[in-house]
C-alpha cells in the first residue's frame, strides 16, 4: 500500500511550461495521447472487472434487477463475516497505530545513519506478508511453535490460557509483521517536522512531558496519525493470503468468503453474492480512501 | 546526535532510555519469527538438528516445477510492467505535469479494488472468452503487472520527476539527437535506480502473489507453499524460510540503492 499520496517535487514546479514536445513521435497529438496505452491497460484489467462486480451485485442470476444479493450480503452469515472483518481490521490498526508511533518516535531520534538503515529496513518488512509470513509464526506461536514452547516451559501455556494463532487475535499479532513498519514509515516524515522551538516554547511555559504530548505534540501529528490509521486499516482489511494460509478458511472473513464462492461454493439463486460482496468490499475502501485524502490534506497544511 | 538536537525529542521524553527499549522490542519481535523458523524447520518433529526437510523439498520435483512457473511469470510481468510504465511515465512528465499527476494518482487504483474482487470481476466480465485465456497461467502475468502498478509505476515516475526530463530532452534535442537517442542515451541511463527499483517491486509482487493463482488453480509458488503446509509442516515453514529470505534481498538492494517508492516509502 502506497501512503504518500501528496504531490511529489512535481508540483511543485507546476507552473514550469512542458518542453520539447516537438522532439517526440506524436507531437501534435494531444497530451493524452501517449498515456492511452496506460489507461487501457487499467480499463481491461481493473475498471471493466470493477464494473462487472458492481453491476453484478444488483443482478440476479437470469440478468434481471434485485436487491436481494445485497440483502443477503449484509445478514447472517456474511453479516458476521464484515463483522469479523471489522474486528480484525479495527484491533490490527488500533495496536499498529500505537507500536508503530512508539517506534517511529524511537527511530527519529537516532542518529543519520542508523536511521536510514532503520527505515530501509522498515521499507523492507512493510512488503513482506502473505504465505511465508503466516508459517513463520506458525513455527513461532502456532501449537508447537517454539515461542509457544518456551513459554509452556516456563508454566504458561497459552493455549491453555485461551490463546490461538489460528483466531481474530492471532492474525491481529501476525498482520503487525507488516503494519508496524508501514505506521513507521508514515509517521517518520511528520515527526522529523517538529521543531525544536516547538518543545522549548512548550517547556520554558513550565510544560510537562506528558502536556507537550497532550497540548503539542499529538494534535500535530494526529491529521498524519488518522491517515496512517485509515491507509492501515484499508491494508488489514483487503489482506487474504496470510489469513488463508494460517487458518484453511475458518475465519470467515469477507476476502476469504468471496474467495470460496468464486471456488465453486456457491448455492443455487446465489451466483451473484459474491459480486454483492466484493462491492461491500469497494465501498468500505473507497470511504476509507475519501477520509485518507482529507486528513492528509489538512496534515499537509500543517507540517509544512 | 544531531537530529534529536535540532527536534528537540529528548526533552520531551523521547530521549536515550526510551529508543533503546523501543528498539530492542521492536528488534526481537522482527527477528523472533525468523530466528523461530530455522529451528522448527531444522528440528521439526525429530527433537534433533536435521536437514531433512530441506533435502525432501530439494526433491519434490513439484517445488521446482512450482518455482519455474513463478519465476516465468514474474520476468513476464517486469517486461510487461517495463513495457508500460516507461513510455507512459515519460511521456506524460514531458508533456504536461498535471497529466503526470493524474497518471500517478491513476496508478494508485489497483489499491482501491482487493485482489479477490479483481478475479471476481475478471470472471464475471470475461466470461465467455475466458475459458482459453484462463487455462493458461500466462493470464497471471496481466493481472501481476495491473495489481503491482501502485508500487511500480509510482517508483519509476518519481525517479523521472527527480529528473527534470524537460531541460534534458531540450539539451539533447538542441545537440541534435531524435527522441530513440535521446531516450537510450540520455534518460534511461539516468533513471537506471528507478526502473531496477520499479521491476524488482513488480517482480516481487508475482513470485509472492497467492490470492489470484490460488482462485484460478495455477500451481504457483506460494500455491505450493500452502499445500505442502498441509502435509508437511516442516517442510512448509521450510520454504518460507527460504522465500521470506529471497524476498528480503532484493528488496534490501532497492531501498539502500535508490530510497525507491515501495509500500510507504515517502
Amino acid at each position: 500500500m502506497i501512503i504518500d499520496l501528496q504531490p511529489s517535487p512535481a508540483a511543485a514546479r507546476e507552473e514550469e511550461p512542458p518542453t520539447s514536445p516537438g522532439l517526440w513521435p506524436g507531437a501534435r497529438a494531444a497530451s493524452w495521447a501517449g498515456a492511452v496505452p496506460f489507461l487501457l491497460f487499467i480499463g481491461l484489467l481493473l475498471v471493466i472487472p470493477a464494473i462487472s462486480v458492481v453491476v453484478g451485485a444488483f443482478e440476479t442470476d437470469s440478468g434481471g434487477f434485485t436487491l436481494a444479493n445485497l440483502r443477503i450480503a449484509t445478514e447472517g452469515p456474511y453479516l458476521s463475516s464484515f463483522i469479523a472483518s471489522f474486528e480484525l481490521s479495527i484491533a490490527s490498526t488500533v495496536l499498529a497505530v500505537i507500536l508503530g508511533m512508539l517506534a517511529a518516535l524511537a527511530i527519529a531520534g537516532t542518529g543519520g545513519r542508523s536511521r536510514a538503515l532503520l527505515q530501509s529496513a522498515s521499507s523492507v518488512l512493510a512488503n513482506t506478508g502473505g504465505v511465508p509470513l503466516a508459517f513463520a509464526f506458525i513455527a513461532t506461536l502456532g501449537n508447537f511453535g517454539v515461542v509457544t514452547e518456551v513459554l509452556s516451559s516456563l508454566g504458561f501455556d497459552p493455549y491453555r490460557h485461551g490463546f490461538s494463532l489460528y483466531s481474530v487475535l492471532g492474525l491481529t499479532i501476525v498482520y503487525q509483521y507488516f503494519l508496524v513498519p508501514l505506521m513507521v514509515l508514515i509517521m517518520i516524515g511528520p515527526i522529523r517536522t517538529f521543531k525544536r522551538s516547538w518543545v522549548e516554547a512548550a517547556t520554558s511555559l513550565g510544560a510537562s512531558r506528558l502536556r507537550f504530548w497532550a497540548s503539542v505534540g499529538l494534535p500535530i501529528l494526529a491529521p498524519a496519525i488518522l491517515s496512517g490509521a485509515v491507509v492501515i486499516f484499508t491494508d488489514a482489511f483487503a489482506a487474504y493470503a496470510t489469513a488463508e494460509a494460517l487458518t484453511s478458511g475458518t475465519i470467515p472473513l469477507v476476502p476469504i468468503q468471496i474467495g470460496s464462492l468464486v471456488s465453486g461454493n456457491v448455492a443455487a439463486g446465489q451466483g451473484n453474492l459474491g459480486n454483492a460482496l466484493g462491492l461491500g468490499m469497494i465501498i468500505v475502501i473507497a470511504a476509507a480512501a475519501t477520509i485518507y485524502l482529507a486528513s492528509s490534506r489538512r496534515s499537509a497544511r500543517w507540517l509544512r | 546526535m544531531a537530529t534529536v538536537a535540532a527536534t528537540g525529542l529528548d526533552e520531551v521524553g523521547v530521549g536515550r532510555p526510551f529508543r533503546a527499549a523501543v528498539l530492542v522490542l521492536v528488534a526481537g519481535f522482527f527477528l523472533i519469527p525468523v530466528l523461530a523458523s530455522a529451528r522448527y524447520s531444522l528440528l521439526g518433529t525429530h527433537g534433533h538438528i536435521t536437514l531433512s526437510a530441506y533435502r525432501s523439498l530439494f526433491a519434490d520435483p513439484n517445488f521446482w516445477a512450482s518455482l519455474w512457473l513463478s519465476f516465468k511469470i514474474a520476468v513476464g510481468s517486469m517486461l510487461l510492467t517495463a513495457s508500460l510504465v516507461v513510455p507512459t511515465s515519460i511521456w506524460v512528465n514531458s508533456r504536461s505535469p498535471r497529466l503526470a499527476r493524474a497518471m500517478d494518482a491513476i496508478s494508485l487504483l489497483p489499491l482501491g479494488v482487493p485482489s479477490v474482487v479483481v478475479v471476481l470481476g475478471f470472471l464475471g466480465a470475461y466470461h465467455g472468452l475466458l475459458s482459453i485465456l484462463l487455462s493458461s497461467p500466462l493470464i497471471l502475468v496481466p493481472i501481476y503487472a495491473m495489481l503491482a502498478l501502485p508500487y511500480s509505476y509510482r517508483t519509476f515516475d518519481t525517479a523521472v520527476r527527480a529528473l527534470q526530463v524537460g531541460p534534458l530532452t531540450d539539451a539533447a534535442h538542441s545537440l541534435g539527437a531524435g527522441w530513440i537517442a535521446t531516450t537510450l542515451h540520455v534518460l534511461l541511463p539516468n533513471l537506471r535506480v528507478g526502473l531496477l527499483g520499479s521491476l524488482i517491486l513488480s517482480g516481487a509482487y508475482a513470485l509472492g502473489e497467492f490470492v489470484v493463482a490460488s482462485l484460478l488453480s495455477f500451481n504457483t509458488f506460494p500455491v505450493y507453499i500452502v499445500q505442502i503446509g498441509l502435509t508437511a509442516a516442516a517442510e512448509a515453514v521450510a520454504v518460507s524460510l527460504v522465500a521470506l529470505l529471497i524476498a528480503f534481498l532484493p528488496l534490501s538492494v532497492i531501498t539502500l540503492a535508490g530510497r525507491g517508492g515501495s509500500k510507504g516509502v515517502v
